[in-house]
């Protein structure tokens, strides 16, 4: 791994993210209580033992780059690691990146300081747990110039993604983005693979194909739009079929794109097996997290209009900082410094920092921003006119109640 | 008639290259630094570039870069003294590269390669 660098892309505006992504990168958005979504793809390198790192931020990068430096900066110079953010530098250019393909070429001489022999392209918006060193040896073994990593979905499924095609030795014959008739992967006739945005490029070859996409005015600049599917004509491009690291079986993978993703991702986690494992010590997944007390659950013991009040908290996240009062918690995700209040209700709802919930309110299918304060009494997701008066709906029904609105 | 502009900081390799290419009746246009060369591209622009790499203020590594850019789309032919910058990623971008030499033969040919002639 000592000759591969990790150049994570991370500069995308998270716009189907709105207003999660108001004030910070999609890569920065809280996922699964304590983490960022970024969390998971820098574990999945750290596990990896893949320590040169650069992150390429741009819009509205102040807290990914504050996140990267209290959660990350674990490596050691003086041994040749780092992470390093790199915003936009506009040497010779003067406007921001094009697409994910331009986003390398404007740090071409990133490349050329570091001259690795392999160049492993991730992004920061995807949940998954890999073994990166497993995809390295499948991309040597074929002596491939690019191997996308891709992960085998039913085929019902697979028409909402990029699929690729590929013979029986895995090389990669075709490149459809959101086909109507998805192609299968070799002897599973139920099953296709989907490109999960991860690349691992010979950097000569990753150099003259986004030299090559600089020059062509007519395109996205995007590696899944334009460069892969011209390099799949003129180069040894195979796809590596993705196994979670330390579970043979494990296939979850999800590219928080939109919020019903986002909600849903973290829907997954209260599962009583969830898939995506949090708890294995082998690949433990890292973060940054502030000095909180510990999640304080209790009933509320009559000095309210409710009276005695137990709770209850079940298949439910919890991180610390949170106070649940004789209120009842169920399928829900909380991050740290939430307040549920006597007799409130949460269920299936995403609570990001500081989210409080008052007395007697009810929310049901819904993310509560940073800071945003349900009033006593209010009620959130059992009616869907009076929402969509008030806030923002997903096409899932996932009622979005953004920062700072007030609703007194 | 095909227009090319020869980018150089030394007036003699210019003139040099001017009377050489337009013997072989190519229109040539000098410029002596990297920024003067772009300025002749926005106002008269060439269909081939020849451009020298170390110039004093931009050299020809950023000419280059700025010129792709732009989208301008114009083949450039990095003609040096070095070889050293051949292996170097930044000057991947160009079209062709050239050691500078008495023989200009080398150089003729890419240029007629990259005009399709």
């Amino acid at each position: 791994m000592k000759n591969t660098l990790c150049v994570l892309m991370a500069g995308g505006k998270g716009e189907r993210l709105y207003p999660l992504t108001k004030a910070r990168a999609k890569p920065s958005v809280r996922f699964g209580g304590i983490y960022r979504i970024v969390d998971f793809t820098l574990s999945n390198c750290l596990n990896s033992d893949i320590r040169r790192i650069y992150v390429l931020t741009q819009y509205r990068s102040v807290s990914l780059d504050r996140h990267i430096r209290l959660g990350w900066s674990i490596f050691n110079h003086e041994l040749g690691e780092f992470i390093e953010c790199v915003p936009p530098q506009q040497r010779n250019v003067d406007r921001w990146y094009r697409g994910t393909a331009d986003s390398i070429y404007q740090n071409i001489y990133i490349l050329q300081r570091e001259r690795p022999e392999r160049v492993l392209i991730l992004s920061g918006d995807h949940v998954y747990k890999m073994n990166y060193n497993e995809m390295l040896a499948f991309h040597m073994e074929k002596k491939a110039e690019l191997t996308v990593a891709g992960v085998e979905v039913p085929r019902s499924q697979a028409a909402a993604f990029g699929v690729i095609g590929c013979d029986n030795d895995f090389r990669i014959t075709t490149w459809e983005e959101k086909p109507q008739d998805p192609k299968h992967v070799p002897g599973k006739p139920d099953t296709s693979f989907v490109s999960m945005g991860v690349y691992i490029f010979s950097t000569e070859t990753l150099v003259k194909n986004v030299i090559a996409d600089a020059k062509d005015t007519a395109c996205a600049h995007d590696f899944g739009k334009d460069v892969v599917p011209k390099m799949i004509r003129s180069n040894r491009v195979f796809v590596h079929n993705f196994k979670e690291a330390n579970n043979e079986e494990g296939r979850y993978w999800r590219d928080i794109g939109t919020l019903d993703a986002y909600w849903e991702a973290n829907m997954d986690l209260c599962s009583e097996t969830p898939q995506c494992n949090l708890y294995d010590e082998k690949w433990p997944i890292r973060t940054f997290q502030e000095q909180v007390p510990p999640a304080r659950i209790v009933a509320s013991r009559g000095n309210t209009p409710h009276g005695y009040l137990s709770g209850s908290v079940v298949d439910s996240i919890i991180s610390g900082g949170c106070v649940i009062s004789g209120a009842t918690v169920k399928t829900s995700v909380l991050s740290p410094h939430v307040k549920v209040m006597p007799g409130s209700s949460v269920e299936n709802a995403v609570l990001l920092d500081g989210a409080c919930v008052g007395e007697g309110a009810r929310i049901r299918k819904v993310i509560l921003d940073h800071d945003v304060l349900v009033p006593p009494g209010f009620a959130i997701g059992y009616d869907v006119d009076k929402d969509r008066s008030r806030f923002s709906i997903s096409p899932n029904g996932v009622v979005i109640v953004p920062r700072g609105i007030s609703l007194i | 008639m095909k227009h090319i502009l020869v980018v150089d900081d030394e007036r003699h390799i210019c003139q040099l290259y001017k009377s050489d290419l337009e013997d072989d009746g190519y229109c040539v246009s000098t410029a002596n630094s990297g920024k003067e060369a772009l300025d002749v591209v926005e106002g008269n622009p060439p269909d081939l570039i020849v451009l020298d790499i170390q110039m004093p203020g931009m050299d020809g590594i950023e000419t280059l870069e700025t010129l792709i850019g732009r989208d301008k789309g114009i083949p450039v032919i990095l003609n040096t003294a070095y070889s050293h910058y051949k292996d170097d990623f930044t000057t991947w971008g160009a079209d062709a590269y050239v050691i500078k030499s008495s023989d200009t033969s080398k150089l003729k040919m890419e240029i007629r390669r990259l005009l399709k002639e």
